[in-house]
């Protein structure tokens, strides 16, 4: 028999939500901790030439500056082309349709090489679709889309950006190392310059080599700031975006209101069919059962001097029923909380339901069950009594197991129970029924509850809840 | 004396009806309301009737009200049928319903009454003789939830005879009850009708219906 993961709809299966993906919205001071940490931290300031940043920059640069001039230069003369074609039998819109679907793809590429460059996560915006089903509709959506424009627009200015930071972070570390290296080179030439005295070649040299990895960082954060809104989603984008994560999280948070509703009412009207129950028993038996015997009693001394056969007749029928009466109320104790589960805990109460089913019962009971809560012990404790009254009440069967351990699999650990017969099945749990009142039960401590009774085939009913309950 | 018992505790159907076996009377017993109006609730059939029907409230099927209800009907179907409902608990409310028309031969007492074996055949006795008999704890609920002010005019004792009267007790039972002599009760009697604004009257019953209602309405419309 394999072990049934799902359980009906309403009932504790219906888990916490996990908390919903959060919204695409990056704070744009991350990227200067990512690509300029000068400007966040004074010590990276000051250790400016060797920071991964600075380096990271350079590279970026070295690729993009021949990559980005390229596309400036095939996307400004398509462009143009485009334009100027437009009238020549709409050749020039074809164009531009290319262009900017080839832009899409530029965006794309580039949006890949920032973020193996430099570790800037820009996300990836989403186009105008067609607005009509037609084939002129589908053909001329992109030159309606905003974003395709923009993504082109980003290939106009982006090679100005990345050029200076080519010129002025590259160039200007090997103009510093230049000049650094100018009084030896001065030396091994025997050059003579009697009016620049030699330190200050060197001097220009230290601050250069320091004001230009400052001044890349800059031009590289400039450059993701640009790439941002021009290579990424909108700002009416993003703002959508969030909402939506925001409505899903509050979706999230009424379903789960919703479960915790319904099964807290469940549990109320659960408890309520229990004092109900209680009372019932309590008023049909031992109630009357001591009315009765106050009668007999009574009869007893009335009859007491004129008929003592007849009044000891009624003492032994009193006795009698005082005896059964304190059976029943023995029973109905211990139906309300047993002692042996508080005393002694589920494992031994366990064993004491075992011991008074009429069906012959093993109980297995795993280790450390004491770390789950006496309300997770005393639901799994009714679930098992309900379930054995039922099996000796309805199952035909020739024996029963129980199984009761605790599963850690790390931060929710849950208490699971298993109660199995090899009977005629068919079990339902009708509503109403005591089964019914305590997958409410179940359900109100967030637990799952699952029975799997096939006719003629056994019945077997798994019921987990968090031992924290 | 013919007595019918309704009850569906069987150990406590069988208790009563040796006690009144004992005690010389003819008893029949049902178990449900059903059966029990199904044998007494044909009109015209008043040779047939008993001359005390005890019942029980709650009874199958329902287990609610049945035997209240069963009570009610037979009243309107017999009217000088004497009934004396047992129940587990009494409450104000049923008892208003059931006193709701005339109040002669009537009688509603909390099952554990039945113990005491005396008091419960003196109740049955009355009830049969056509008194009215009301379970004190009613009467307690009735002066609980009683809004009249005029309660506080009497004193300890007579708000005590006063209680007796409404259970539906004679001068005499009263007398006997608080071991005083037959004057002094008549005097406090008179003491509560008068302090009370309600008529003298001698006859019990419409002495309890007086009471009860007195204590029933609200202070602004006296009576």
């Amino acid at each position: 028999m394999t072990t049934p993961t799902t359980a009906p709809p309403g009932t504790g299966a219906d888990r916490p939500q996990g908390a919903p993906a959060p919204a695409p919205d990056v704070p744009l001071a991350d990227d200067v901790a990512t690509v300029a940490p000068a400007f966040a931290d004074p010590r990276a300031l000051l250790l400016a030439p060797v920071t991964p940043a600075t380096w990271r920059g350079y590279g970026q640069a070295a690729i993009g500056f021949p990559w980005l001039l390229t596309v400036f230069v095939v996307a400004v003369t398509a462009f143009w082309l485009g334009v100027g074609l437009v009238f020549l039998f709409g050749v020039g819109l074809l164009l531009l349709i290319v262009t900017l679907l080839a832009a899409r793809w530029f965006a794309r590429v580039e949006r890949a090489r920032l973020r193996a460059q430099l570790g800037t996560d820009i996300p990836t915006p989403t186009y105008r679709r067609a607005t009509g089903t037609g084939a002129w509709a589908r053909m001329f959506a992109p030159l309606r889309d905003a974003r395709s424009w923009v993504h082109l627009g980003y290939a106009g200015v982006a090679w100005l950006v990345v050029t200076l930071t080519w010129s002025l972070g590259i160039g200007g570390t090997g103009w510093a190392l230049a000049l650094l290296a100018f009084p030896a080179v001065a030396g091994i030439a025997g050059l003579d310059h009697p009016d620049v005295p030699l330190w200050f070649p060197v001097l220009i040299g230290v601050v250069s080599l320091w004001l230009a990895p400052v001044l890349s960082q800059a031009l590289t954060l400039l450059h993701v700031r640009l790439a941002r809104p021009l290579l990424g989603p909108s700002r009416r984008d993003l703002d959508e975006a969030r909402v939506r994560a925001e409505q899903e999280r509050a979706r999230a948070a009424e379903d789960r209101a919703a479960v915790l509703t319904e099964t807290r009412t469940a549990a109320v009207g659960a408890a309520d069919e229990e004092r109900r129950r209680i009372e019932r028993d309590l008023h049909d038996g031992a109630q009357q059962r001591l009315v009765a015997l106050g009668v007999e009693l009574g009869v007893a001394r009335r009859t007491a001097e004129t008929d003592p056969e007849g009044a000891a007749a009624a003492l032994d029928h009193a006795h009698r029923e005082v005896k059964e009466t304190l059976a029943e109320l023995r029973d109905l104790v211990r139906g309300i909380h047993p002692a042996v589960l508080t005393d002694r805990g589920l494992d031994a109460a366990l064993s004491a339901l075992a011991v008074r089913s009429p069906v012959p019962v093993t109980v297995d009971a795993g280790e450390g069950l004491d770390r789950a809560s006496a309300t997770a012990q005393a639901a799994a404790y009714f679930v098992t009594a309900e379930a054995l009254t039922n099996i000796a009440k309805h199952a035909e069967a020739t024996r029963a197991h129980v199984t009761v351990q605790v599963l850690d699999d790390g931060a929710d650990p849950r208490l699971r129970l298993v109660v199995s017969d090899d009977g005629r099945g068919g079990a339902a749990g009708a509503p109403g029924s005591g089964l019914d009142g305590l997958r409410a039960r179940v359900a109100a401590l967030d637990g799952s509850f699952d029975l799997v009774s096939p006719a003629g085939r056994g019945t077997r009913l798994t019921v987990e809840v968090p031992c924290a309950s | 004396m013919r007595v019918v018992i309704a009850e569906d505790s069987v150990l406590l159907l069988d208790g009563l009806t040796r006690l009144l076996a004992a005690e010389g009377h003819d008893v029949v017993g049902y178990k449900t309301a059903d059966e029990l109006v199904a044998n007494l609730g044909r009109r015209g059939s008043s040779a047939a009737l008993p001359d005390v029907l005890v019942t029980d409230v709650r009874m199958p099927p329902t287990h609610t009200d049945e035997g209240l209800r069963a009570a009610i009907h037979l009243r309107s179907l017999h009217p000088a049928l004497p009934i004396l409902v047992l129940s587990q608990y009494v409450e104000q409310r049923y008892a208003r319903e059931l006193f709701a028309g005339d109040v002669r031969g009537l009688g509603y007492v909390l099952k554990d009454r039945v113990a005491d074996v005396d008091d419960f055949l003196e109740a049955l006795a009355r009830v049969a003789a056509g008194g009215t008999v009301i379970d004190p704890e009613v009467v307690a609920q009735i002066l609980a939830r009683s809004r009249r002010t005029d309660l506080d005019t009497l004193t300890p004792r007579e708000r005590e005879v006063l209680g007796l009267m409404a259970e539906g007790r004679s001068n005499t039972a009263i007398a006997d009850r608080l071991v005083v002599g037959l004057p002094a009760v008549e005097k406090h009697v008179t003491s509560i009708l008068t302090k009370l604004g309600l008529a003298q009257d001698a006859d019990d019953h419409r002495r309890v219906l007086a009471v009860l209602r007195w204590l029933d309405q609200n202070p602004g419309e006296r009576a």
